[in-house]
Parts: C-alpha cells; sequence; structure tokens
C-alpha cells in the first residue's frame, strides 16, 4: 500500500514539473503553417471592447489566414505594470497598442521595441502632411518604435447653461473655441457668483490619470512651455509657468476655483456629468461620446485659457510597436496586422472611427463624414490647428508624471511656488 | 505501538527483542520516513520554487543596480541610498504609524466584541461574527469604492452628515488633505482587519476550562480578575496569533493606498510597501525595490519575533 503511495506521490511530481515547464516545440504541421502573435491593447476608444476588436481579427483572418491573432486587453491603472512584468519575465506581446510615451521614449529607448521604418516607407508622405509632429514623435534618433493610425487634442469643457445662465459666456469666443486668461478669471467669477454648481472647477491632483489637463492648463495660462525646444529639460520653473501656477493658487484662495488632492481625472469628469462642477479639464472627443448618455447638459469643448488667446493643446497620438522578441517570423506577421489594420483600404478608416479620434494620415480627409457623429467630430476638427508640441517623449516621462501631481499638491497646500517647482525639476531634470 | 514509543521501551528495557528484529526495526523507520519525505515533496517543491528562491533573489538583487537596461554590482548603495531617500522615510515613518495605532486597536476592539458576542444564542453569535466578518470577505476594492464615495468632498456621506449637523463650514476633502489622510486609510483597514481576530476570540474564549472560570468565581472573583487571571492567559496563544498576523497586514498596507491615495498627499500616506511598487513597477528601479523589501522583511521579523518573545514569556 505505501508502495503504492510513494508512486502516486512521485508521479504527482512529475506532473507537477511538466505542467510547470514549457513546450517550444512545435505542435505538428498545423504550427508550421500558422503564425500566432499576441497583441496587447491599451484602451484607446473601442480597442478595448472585446467585441470590436474581435471583428477587426476575423475581418484581418479572411485576408490573412496563415496569422493567429491572440489580445489581452489592458487598462491605464495597471497596463504598464503587467508590461514591465511582461519584460522582465521574457513574455512580452509580440504587438502593443498605445502612444509614443510608452512606446519611443520608454520601451523604444530601452531597446525593447524592434525598427518598424519599413512600415513607414509607403506613409510617411501622407502622415507629414497631416501634422510633421506625429512623425517626429513616433521615433529616436531616426529609428520609428510606433506606427501610429489615430491623433486628438485634448481640450476642456464647460457645462453650457451653466455658463449662460451666469452670464459668463461673454467672455468666450464660440466660434474659436478660445479665451483669454483674463476672460477665464472673470468667467470664474461669474459663475462662482451665480451659485448654480458646487464648484466652478477643480484642478485635480490625486494621481497621475488625465495629467495631460492640468499640464495644459498651467502652461497656457502665460504661455509656459513643459519642456524646452528639444524635450531634454522640463521647464516648470519658467517665470510663465510659475506666475501661472501662483494665479491659479490665489483663484483657489479667492474661492472662484477649486482644488482636490483627493481625485483624479476619472473622478473630475464624473462630476463634470453630474453637474456638480462647471467645467472640466479632461476633455476629448472620446470622453464626449463616453459620458453622452449621462450628461443633462450641453458639454461645450473649448481650448485652454491663455494670456494672448492663442491655446496650444496636448496632443494623443495612438499606434502600434512592435516588441522584440526575436523571432522574424513573428516579427514579419505583427507587421502584416499592423499594416491591416492602419492601411488597409477599409480597415484602416475603420480602426480610426473605432477610437473616436482623426486620422494621422492626411489622405483619409474627414472619416466621420456622412456618419451620426459627423457634427460632433467636426466641433473638435476646429481645434486641431491649436496642436502643440509633443513633448511626451522627454526622458523620466514616469517619474515626471509623479512628480507633476505631488508639485500640485504642495502648491495648493500652500507650499512657496518657487520652492514647489525647484522640487520638481530637480526630481525629473537628472 | 509507534517505532519511537517502541524504541522508548526497548531502551528502558521493558521489551525484549530478539537480536534478529533489530534491523527491520530499522529498516522500517527508514520506509517511515521516506514516506514522510515523499508527501513532503510536492508542496516543499512549489514552496522552494515560489517563495525560497524568491526571496534569495530578492536580497541577491539588492546588491545590484537592477533595472531594464542594466545590471551592475553596487554592493551597499541601495541601502545607503535608501536611508538618504526622504521619500522612503517617510514612508518608513507612516508605515509604523499605521502599525503602531492599527495592531493594539484592532486587538483591543476584537477582544472586546469577542467578550461581549461569545455567551448569546447560536443565532445571534452568527449573525455577529457575519456582519464583523463581512468586510474581510467582501474584498478590499469593493470596499474602498464605498469608503473613497463616503469620503468625496462632493457629495460623500461624512461631509453630508457633518455640514448638516453645523461641525464644519465647509467640505472637507479627506483623501486629499494631509491631516486626515492617513487616519482615513487607517479607519479602513480598521474595519477590514478586525472580522478574523473577533471570529478567533469568539472560539478561543468559548473554548476557556470552564471549571476554572466556575473555580475562580466560587473564590469569590470579580468579573474582570477572572478575565485577567484565568481567560487572558488562556486565550493568550490567540492573541499572539492575532498581533502577528495583523502587524504584518499592516506593514503590508497596498491595495488601500494604491485604490485610494496613491501615497499623497505629499507623500502622508505613503508606505514602504507602496513605495517598493512605484520604485519598482513605475521608475523600473528592480534593485532599489528588492533592497526596501528585504528592510521591510527584516522589520517585519524582528517585530514578530519581539512579539513571540513578549507572548511567550506571558
Amino acid at each position: 500500500m505505501k508502495k503504492i503511495f510513494a508512486m502516486l506521490l512521485a508521479c504527482m511530481l512529475v506532473f507537477s514539473l511538466v505542467a510547470c515547464g514549457g513546450n517550444d516545440a512545435p505542435a505538428g504541421d498545423q504550427a508550421a503553417d500558422t503564425t500566432e502573435i499576441t497583441l496587447w491593447t491599451y484602451p484607446v476608444g473601442k480597442f478595448g471592447d472585446e467585441a470590436t476588436v474581435k471583428g477587426f481579427i476575423e475581418k484581418f483572418n479572411a485576408v490573412h489566414p496563415e496569422i493567429t491573432v491572440k489580445v489581452e486587453y489592458l487598462d491605464y491603472t495597471n497596463g504598464d505594470n503587467q508590461v514591465t512584468a511582461a519584460l522582465e519575465a521574457g513574455t512580452a506581446p509580440d504587438i502593443i497598442l498605445e502612444g509614443p510615451e510608452r512606446l519611443v521614449s520608454n520601451w523604444g529607448r530601452k531597446g525593447k521595441m524592434v525598427d518598424i521604418s519599413d512600415l513607414w516607407a509607403d506613409t510617411k508622405a501622407d502622415i507629414e502632411a497631416q501634422s510633421p509632429a506625429v512623425v517626429a514623435a513616433c521615433q529616436e534618433n531616426g529609428v520609428f518604435y510606433e506606427y501610429p493610425f489615430c491623433m486628438t487634442t485634448h481640450c476642456m469643457a464647460i457645462n453650457y447653461e451653466v455658463f449662460e445662465q451666469a452670464g459668463a459666456l461673454q467672455y468666450l469666443d464660440l466660434e474659436t473655441r478660445t479665451w483669454t486668461t483674463e476672460n477665464f478669471k472673470k468667467a470664474l467669477e461669474a459663475v462662482a457668483g451665480s451659485g448654480l454648481v458646487q464648484e466652478t472647477g477643480v484642478v485635480y491632483c490625486g494621481g497621475q490619470g488625465g495629467d495631460q489637463g492640468t499640464r495644459a492648463l498651467v502652461n497656457n495660462l502665460y504661455s509656459g512651455k513643459f519642456t524646452n525646444e528639444d524635450y531634454t529639460l522640463y521647464t516648470a520653473d519658467s517665470a510663465e509657468n510659475v506666475k501661472a501656477l501662483t494665479e491659479l493658487k490665489a483663484y483657489t484662495d479667492a474661492g472662484i476655483l477649486s482644488y482636490d488632492a483627493g481625485i483624479v481625472a476619472a473622478d473630475e469628469l464624473q462630476l463634470f456629468a453630474n453637474g456638480t462642477i462647471g467645467m472640466s479639464f479632461c476633455w476629448n472627443a472620446a470622453n464626449e461620446a463616453n459620458y453622452a448618455s449621462q450628461v443633462q447638459f450641453t458639454p461645450y469643448a473649448m481650448a485652454f485659457p491663455s494670456d494672448d488667446g492663442t491655446p496650444e493643446l496636448c496632443g494623443g497620438i495612438w499606434g502600434f510597436g512592435i516588441f522584440n522578441n526575436e523571432d522574424d517570423a513573428k516579427i514579419a506577421a505583427a507587421k502584416t496586422f499592423i499594416k491591416f489594420i492602419c492601411d488597409d483600404e477599409t480597415q484602416g478608416k475603420e480602426s480610426v472611427k473605432a477610437t473616436g479620434f482623426f486620422p494621422v494620415k492626411a489622405s483619409y480627409g474627414n472619416v466621420y463624414a456622412g456618419t451620426e457623429d459627423e457634427a460632433r467630430m467636426g466641433n473638435y476638427t476646429s481645434m486641431m490647428p491649436y496642436l502643440g508640441a509633443y513633448y511626451n517623449v522627454a526622458p523620466n516621462w514616469a517619474e515626471q508624471r509623479t512628480a507633476w501631481w505631488g508639485m500640485l499638491q504642495e502648491v495648493f497646500a500652500g507650499t512657496a511656488v518657487e520652492q514647489a517647482v525647484a522640487t520638481y525639476t530637480g526630481a525629473v531634470n537628472k | 505501538m509507534s517505532v519511537a514509543l517502541f524504541c522508548k521501551l526497548k531502551e528502558k528495557g521493558e521489551v525484549k527483542v530478539a537480536k534478529s528484529t533489530q534491523p527491520r526495526s530499522k529498516v522500517l523507520a527508514r520506509q517511515e520516513t521516506f514516506t514522510a519525505y515523499m508527501f513532503l515533496i510536492p508542496s516543499l517543491f512549489f514552496f522552494i520554487t515560489f517563495v525560497i528562491v524568491p526571496m534569495v533573489m530578492c536580497v541577491f538583487n539588492s546588491f545590484f543596480d537592477y533595472t531594464s537596461t542594466s545590471f551592475n554590482f553596487i554592493g551597499f548603495g541601495n541601502y545607503v541610498r535608501m536611508f538618504q531617500d526622504e521619500i522612503f522615510m517617510r514612508a518608513l515613518k507612516n508605515t509604523i504609524l499605521i502599525v503602531v495605532v492599527s495592531v493594539p486597536a484592532v486587538v483591543i476592539f476584537s477582544l472586546w466584541v469577542a467578550s461581549a458576542i461569545y455567551k448569546m444564542s447560536n443565532f445571534a453569535l452568527s449573525f455577529y461574527r457575519c456582519v464583523f466578518y463581512l468586510p474581510v470577505v467582501t474584498g478590499s476594492v469593493a470596499v474602498t469604492v464605498v469608503w473613497k464615495w463616503m469620503f468625496n468632498k462632493y457629495t460623500g456621506l461624512f461631509n453630508y452628515v457633518l455640514n448638516s449637523a453645523g461641525l464644519i463650514e465647509e467640505n472637507i476633502s479627506w483623501l486629499g488633505d494631509e491631516r486626515f489622510a492617513i487616519w482615513c486609510i487607517i479607519i479602513i483597514l480598521f474595519t477590514t482587519s478586525i472580522g478574523q481576530p473577533i471570529v478567533l476570540y469568539v472560539s478561543a474564549l468559548g473554548n476557556v476550562d470552564k471549571t476554572l472560570v466556575e473555580a475562580a468565581q466560587v473564590d469569590g472573583a470579580t468579573d474582570l480578575q477572572t478575565f485577567w487571571k484565568i481567560k487572558w492567559p488562556s486565550i493568550m496563544p490567540t492573541t499572539l496569533y492575532v498581533l502577528v498576523i495583523t502587524t504584518i497586514n499592516s506593514f503590508q498596507c497596498f491595495a488601500l493606498i494604491e485604490l485610494l491615495t496613491s501615497g499623497g498627499p505629499n507623500n502622508s500616506t505613503q508606505t514602504i510597501m507602496y513605495y517598493i511598487y512605484y520604485v519598482v513597477f513605475k521608475l523600473d528601479q528592480f534593485g532599489y525595490g528588492n533592497a526596501m523589501g528585504v528592510i521591510l522583511a527584516i522589520i517585519i521579523a524582528l517585530f514578530s519575533a519581539l512579539q513571540f518573545k513578549l507572548g511567550s514569556e506571558n
């Protein structure tokens, strides 16, 4: 009996070892005929929706049955952690969908990505015609790590009805969707005085989510820059930025604007959608679609206020990169998949529409023409000329993001602005 | 007759054994030992692979400048850096504050609740056990979402109640204010930590020898004297277990910080566990994170050893 037990235990051990072991051997003829690649996608519009992505893969497989695509859906809270863990474990996906701040300045700079310059050969001129900034953002030292397909500008939004009733619309240029810093302050005073909302707006700084909004708010108020021209140094300590932060602190002290170190952009958006606050600093075309069913008012997209009335908006560029898993067959299959999703005659435009943003290729024109989204997207098209420098490729980007909201917390908690920005630049300009 | 008992009796001369049977007993002992090891091997395999090996790797990596792109030996460089790192020192201070406040609070409250309910009817006892155990089984994410709403500056329950009672004039950002954020974390940690100790104490108090209690009462001991002289020593092993487990859980407080404050405002809720996560997963500084992990493990071991020492003395 004991021998049988011992034998069973030995078998269990062997099975557990076998179960833990990998199997790199091809599984017969099928493995030889097909190439399996993995795609990890951040929730860029409907690229976070399984049904949508599955539909795209089915269309791809109709043309390329020899390539199998497995998908994993990431979120912005844990996605980076999953990728970091996978890179260290040697289990990184073949393709990843995100923007240059991750694909180029993080993983690309660390040598984890494949040079995909060959994908750009036929389309570089087309993309450059739409925005030279996109071409610049997707490469480093001439090596392309991202193949983009959509872009947008991040803006802010106001509760139109509240502004109207508070008599604050007079301070906005509704046609160009711009306003000056001086008029912004007057509008805040008018809305705060009306008592129509609990708070006019909230400078959220509880985490890094949606930090492009607070960066744009600070930089635009007095035409400050977030980095120097070659994106090598962060310039939060410039006179313009210090003046802007001091001004925002004065607004909060005066009670015409609020700040909250306990919320992030998602919370602020919900407060805006509920009608609790009168404006959101984290708006774009996709957010308007996402909150359409919740809002009981007209969210009116606006550029950030600036002293000269000419705003510079933060941009978002999304596309694909390929991790270097040292498997030429998989790299080739990944490139085939990316080309199909981005450049196929019909799929290319469908992919852009699924994101809710705009194409990076000039030849695509207005992909929303004739659709129910045409009018809504037209509002945001008018702000595309305000697209500013894509500084997200600056070094220490991940550290900068944490330091930024930490700095805002310090400023609004009462630390001298000069001291807070000095701490910030000291931490990130290494 | 077990092998051990057999050997003991044999030594005393109470069992006479023919010389020819001695090798057989050794064979039997060897077979039983072998079987025991065979039973152990599967769990030992997983324990070594997933606990011991990572621990050794953690200590090893802590001596390296280990990032996504480099792996250079720097000796105690990470440890020196750690104690010059203001954020780490802040995190250490916050972590110790959480432990020092929450551990005694959890033990005292759990013991109090258990003392009050353990004599109740089965129905009432089960009801209270469910009530206090609910936050434990609900899951930290779900619990945190509810607390986050209650602490919300604009629509939260606490501000509504305090405003209605006229106790505050302006809404408070509970999680966004340095004065309150760490205490909010401690309160949530407290509510999610008391469930298991209460269940354990109810069981331990129910198992206290009734004859000792009755004898003390016959001798004229008051309720307080009965508790301190009879019940408290009887439940000391449970108290020791609760102390150690609660201490370890408090030192490893992470999910609440990640979900509610991300260590802010101004690092006022930064804990060592969260800082390790930030350094490793956001900054890719694996060696530095490992060094902090080693120090955290040493601190937890010291606290636990101290508790075991005090517990065994009592």
